[in-house]
């Protein structure tokens, strides 16, 4: 649209300013609860701006003092990182054969629907079968047990992900690649995985989100520092007698950082992978 | 030596059946060309002997050697895709050298062939390239060096010009010409495009629903078509399809006076009272000057000047009739003119069957 009225441009405008703040807004008071003085968050009315910089809840979550609420949080981080890390690399694993396989051959795409019609139970459904198969495999907290339950959460999700990412991929590619004297396993590891390489890094990276914020069932399946994960240790700040709101606003800033960082690292791939029709649906 | 040989193959999809019995024989180096138009079976035809299909029925020989149950890469066949289906993650060198690194071929000696095949195709300044960098063209002699460099028994084509334009698009035909008279390879050419077609093979198999119309030299499928579908198929503008009866004298084309010379090759096909389809090519038709000759009254509809002819569309009675003619007749739309022709330009079909009634 080469012609647009003044008028036009400044709803444009506008729009994109207030999408900005809706979703900007709950992030910058995040950042800013978590280097206020604890003075300024109780204080009426609100402080919004903080009287001074005050990093001490930093110092205190991320030392490592034994038996510290420190250690704990810093545990619990290696553990979310573990959970999330294991549950997506078994998750691509597992869809990356399976999405091509339902792919290439619509005739099998009944089973990806099947499973994805399991995918829409509610968690709490699945809470006392899933506890009690953990149980008696003595996986109860357990970062290995909880990485297992989240698979069935990712891998679904994965395949369909990269089920469209490989629909993208044309069949005469491989078929060519084929008629060239290509194995299967030639013609996955030479062309069809590197093709899909940015849909594959664009559902690891949701997979990993998935896992990372997953609190139901964390919740349930771990019960000390040997599992609990992130989302679950916040939670434990806010469940004493005094909740000290900006300590719980600190653990939230880091636990945002591993999955920014990732993102950042994988933004071109990501990008790609968004644009070329890898996220359907 | 047939190169190539399709015995009576035929392809079921479910209830449907797209190829209802095909039979060709190919002597090597020959360029045969499946034309029709699209759900003729002519692409399921060709995957069938690359081995990408399997037929339902029949079987393929290449090299007098059947290939049913035969890996697509062990039939020493190359094929060209319409989307070209170059590997878009690779270069160009690593490209047409596919074929060869997956077959083991030494580094070097692979180099070389690659080489050697991008000077062929004056493609030899791209190979560091991503077939992304490439203009289609370009794109499409990468993908027909990947067939040459393997030096294959049956190269196959899949409608290749398909996606180019135009003025590429023969350029390309030129130059598929100038490489299949150098390399003497036997090629299996789909299209639906009856120029490449005609300019490109040595024979042309007109398919329609499955079965084959007519396999013959393009010179035959333009001058002796078997049906009227290969009539109304090759040739443009298409060849005009009269209505019309045999009686005593001759030819009577419905709604007009004239009656036509029965030509004699179509002698003793048709008795008296006979209905008949008769079909003349629009290039064959002249503008009447003195007596002589068969005439056709006709008059003149729309005049349509291209620039090497002049086509115009005229009627005949009460049919319609193209007529393609020198580009500086004087003719206007309006005007009552009369057409002539060599009666051997005559051809007759039967109107139910639609096969020639030709006797010779």
């Amino acid at each position: 649209m080469e012609r647009q009225s003044p008028l036009f441009s400044v709803f444009i405008h506008a729009s994109a300013l207030l999408l900005a703040v809706v979703i900007l807004a709950p992030v910058a008071w995040l950042l800013i609860m978590s280097i206020s003085p604890a003075a300024d968050l109780s204080a009426k009315p609100l402080a919004w701006w903080p009287s001074d910089i005050d990093l001490s809840r930093y110092r205190t979550l991320l030392s490592a003092v034994e038996n510290s609420a420190g250690a704990a949080f810093i545990a619990s981080l290696l553990n979310s990182l573990k959970v999330a890390g294991m549950a997506t690399l078994a998750a691509v694993i597992v869809a990356v054969p399976a999405a091509w396989a339902v792919s290439r051959t619509p005739a099998v795409a009944w089973s990806l629907y099947a499973v994805i019609a399991t995918y829409m139970l509610p968690p709490v459904a699945l809470a006392v079968p899933l506890y009690m198969g953990l149980a008696y495999f003595g996986l109860l907290n357990s970062v290995f047990g909880l990485a297992l339950v989240y698979l069935t959460i990712l891998a679904p999700f994965t395949t369909w992900l990269l089920k469209s990412g490989f629909d993208s991929i044309p069949r005469e590619i491989e078929s060519a690649a084929m008629i060239d004297g290509a194995r299967l396993d030639q013609i996955l590891r030479i062309l069809t995985l590197p093709l899909a390489a940015p849909v594959m890094a664009t559902s690891a990276l949701f997979a990993f989100l998935l896992a990372w914020d997953e609190f139901f069932y964390a919740l349930l399946f771990t019960s000390d520092l040997r599992a609990k994960t992130l989302t679950v240790a916040i939670a434990d700040l806010a469940g004493g007698r005094v909740s000290d709101y900006g300590l719980i606003a600190t653990a939230g800033v880091l636990a945002a950082l591993p999955p920014v960082l990732i993102g950042l690292i994988m933004q071109r791939a990501l990008i790609s992978g968004l644009t070329s029709g890898g996220v359907k649906g | 030596m047939s190169a190539l040989e399709i015995r009576n193959i035929h392809k079921r999809y479910g209830e449907v059946e797209t190829l209802k019995g095909i039979d060709i024989a190919l002597e090597s180096g020959e360029f045969l060309v499946l034309l029709g138009s699209s759900g003729c079976g002519k692409s399921t035809l060709l995957n069938i002997i690359a081995g990408l299909a399997e037929p339902s029925g029949g079987d393929i020989l290449i090299g007098e050697r059947s290939v049913l149950g035969v890996h697509p890469k062990d039939r020493d066949i190359a094929m060209v895709f319409q989307s070209y289906a170059l590997y878009p993650n690779l270069s160009v060198a690593r490209n047409i050298g596919f074929g060869l690194e997956m077959r083991r071929v030494p580094p070097t000696e692979r180099d070389k062939a690659v080489r050697d095949t991008a000077r062929l195709l004056q493609i030899e300044t791209l190979l560091d390239r991503k077939p992304s960098q490439l203009s289609g063209g370009q794109r499409q002699r990468v993908a027909i060096g990947r067939a040459l460099v393997r030096n294959p028994q049956v190269f196959l084509f899949d409608e290749p010009l398909s996606n180019l334009d135009a003025k590429l698009r023969m350029e390309m035909r030129t130059e598929l010409k100038r490489l299949h008279q150098m390399l003497k390879t036997t090629v299996v050419y789909v299209t639906h495009d009856q120029i490449e077609a005609m300019t490109l093979a040595t024979r042309i198999a007109v398919m329609r629903d499955g079965r084959i119309e007519q396999l013959a030299t393009p010179e035959e499928v333009y001058d002796r078509p078997a049906t009227l579908y290969v009539a109304g198929f090759v040739g443009s503008p298409p060849m005009n399809i009269l209505d019309a009866e045999v009686n005593a004298s001759g030819l009577k084309l419905d709604g007009c006076e004239e009656v036509l010379p029965l030509p004699a090759a179509f002698n003793g096909a048709a008795s008296a009272g006979r209905r008949v389809k008769v079909g003349i090519r629009p290039e064959a038709l002249r503008l009447a000057a003195g007596s002589g000759g068969p005439r056709l009254a006709a008059n003149i509809e729309v005049v349509e000047l291209t620039g090497p002819e002049l086509v115009t569309t005229a009627t005949v009675g009460s049919q319609r009739i193209t007529a393609c003619l020198p580009p500086r007749t004087a003719l206007r739309s309006g005007s009552a003119h009369a057409f002539t022709f060599d009666e051997t330009a005559l051809h007759l079909f039967d109107p139910e069957s639609g096969r020639s009634l030709r006797t010779e």
